[in-house]
């Protein structure tokens, strides 16, 4: 069992990798003389072409899987059994057109979700009006009314 | 304003009890590489889709295996999916992909899949 | 962490000074409100029915490593076998009872591992470990669900740049002069290793063969041992609302 020091101590050997200086150069919003041959091949990279990057080692580790998460994958493939996309198209979706910050930000099948949710209203099968709906629905199945 | 109409069927009619890529054989023509041959990966440009990484573009390789025919990715993931290519298997040596790649292991090698487009004679 | 519904701040929904509701009964993520909103939505629709799902389920569900431990097993008693799994795969499959087309549901294959399976051939010179450095493409329907780790970008990122660190990470090590084959595994084509047989394991049945050829085995960052037949231990991290039928 590990001693509160210790914990401490490896919570800080991973805070104090996050401090970095910086310089940070406006860069929002640039003109385009201010964008070279190299930035623009990086501003316009899929998110999932990350072969040969730099990373550190990790604590490699096995996941139990949420009910969530299964249902989702099958969700996912019955789209594509059914016609709906095709496995390719959920990639491009799912692994490129998210872009940069939720590639990295949102968990795995956090993707493979926001995806599926994406390809219906894409191809008008449902408007986006009748997901949210759908969404504000099912929240109100979990909320409980409050106590007056 | 009509909504645009998707055809769900195509696929199931095209694979089904045939397979994928194998619904796609003969589709491609002649193959244009064959195993041995030394190809160079082209640095298209990739903006939108690609699953050419972008850590082979430029570099020298070896065919190991002309695998199968499919429509390219970068098409297939828009549905488009009438001009199929042949897929080769290509084979580089770690030394020429990275240059910092330890000279200690002189033979380890990457191996990977690429469509028709992204070769060409090296 | 996700957030959880029922923890509304009293002072967002209501009069200041308002108590907070009770504590809920059955919390509930942002994804697990959309996954649900999904899954009805595409029913409603008509764009596949519940049947389907649950179908898909079972599937997915029926799914694991012993197919592909024993597709090594029966290589390494049978030589005529060893060339049938190395040029096709697929056809190798059937063999153990993989029918990459007709088993899943489709019978066109599942959507995402498609019909293209290669065995690659370790020998004492050549060692093969799989990755898919754009997603997380897996030989589902021979060797099961694929690893959380095999998933992370720092798997993705690395293991075809720096081999033999990652492998290092895992306990494995290879003498300097083997070729290291990362074959990454990019487009339609899915992987599964077949390892090299170890010594003392002479006159071994295919059972206990196939039982010391784990997933680990299969993806190339172990190699089999007699005595060894589980992956490699790491710590497993625990899901909230975890699978109904016990699995992980």
């Amino acid at each position: 069992m590990k001693s509160p020091t210790r914990s401490e101590v490896m919570r800080h050997l991973d805070l104090v990798g996050q401090l970095q200086p910086a310089y940070h150069q406006p860069a929002q919003a640039p003109y385009p003389d201010d964008i070279d041959h190299e930035h623009f091949r990086a501003l316009l990279r899929s998110p999932h072409d990350i072969g040969g990057e730099a990373d550190i080692s990790i604590r490699w580790e096995e996941k139990q899987e949420e009910q969530w998460e299964a249902n989702t994958f099958a969700t996912c493939e019955c789209l594509a059994w059914r016609g709906v996309w095709s496995a390719e198209e959920r990639r491009r979706r799912q692994n490129s057109d998210v872009g940069q910050t939720q590639y990295l930000g949102l968990p795995y099948y956090g993707r493979w979700l926001l995806s599926a949710a994406r390809i219906l209203v894409d191809k008008q099968y449902v408007t986006l009006t009748e997901l949210i709906n759908k969404v504000d629905e099912v929240r109100k199945r979990y909320e409980q009314s409050p106590s007056r | 304003m009509s909504k645009v109409h998707h055809d769900r069927t195509h696929h199931a009619k095209k694979a089904t009890g045939i397979g994928d890529p194998q619904c796609f054989k003969g589709e491609a023509g002649k193959p244009k590489f064959k195993a041995g041959d030394s190809v160079r990966i082209r640095d298209l440009p990739d903006f939108f889709y690609t699953r050419c990484q972008t850590y082979t573009r430029g570099v020298v390789g070896t065919v190991t295996l002309a695998v199968y025919e499919s429509p390219a990715a970068e098409d297939e993931a828009w549905d488009n999916t009438d001009k199929p290519e042949w897929f080769y298997s290509v084979k580089f040596r770690q030394k020429d992909l990275w240059p910092d790649y330890p000279s200690a292991y002189p033979n380890d090698t990457v191996e990977t899949e690429f469509s028709e487009r992204w070769l060409e004679k090296a | 962490m996700a957030k959880v519904l029922g923890e509304k701040k009293g002072a967002a929904h209501g009069h200041e000074g308002e108590h907070p509701p009770a504590p809920m009964v059955d919390e509930v993520s942002d994804f697990e409100v959309l996954e649900m909103a999904v899954r009805e939505l595409a029913i409603e629709k008509g764009l596949f029915t519940a049947e389907d799902h649950r179908r898909w389920t079972e599937y997915v569900h029926s799914l694991g490593p012993l197919p592909a431990a024993r597709l090594v097993a029966k290589a390494w008693l049978d030589p005529e076998f060893k060339k049938l799994a190395v040029n096709d795969g697929v056809k190798a499959s059937l063999k153990v009872g993989v029918d990459w087309i007709k088993s899943p549901p489709t019978q066109f294959g599942t959507p995402s591992d498609y019909c293209n399976l290669r065995v690659l051939e370790d020998t004492p010179k050549l060692k093969h470990v799989v990755v898919c450095t754009l997603c997380s493409c897996y030989p589902r329907p021979i060797l099961g669900q694929s690893p959380e780790w095999y998933r992370t970008p720092a798997y993705r990122r690395r293991l075809v740049r720096w081999p033999r660190q990652v492998l290092s990470e895992f306990g494995l090590q290879l003498p300097p002069d083997v070729e290291i084959r990362v074959a990454d595994s990019n487009q339609k084509t899915r992987y599964m290793v077949l390892p090299v047989r170890p010594a003392g394991t002479e006159g071994w049945t295919e059972e206990q063969l196939a039982e010391i050829v784990t997933r680990d085995c299969m993806i190339g960052v172990a190699v089999p041992k007699p005595g060894v037949t589980s992956n490699v231990k790491m710590p497993v991290h625990r899901a909230v609302h975890p699978l109904q039928h016990g699995h992980s």
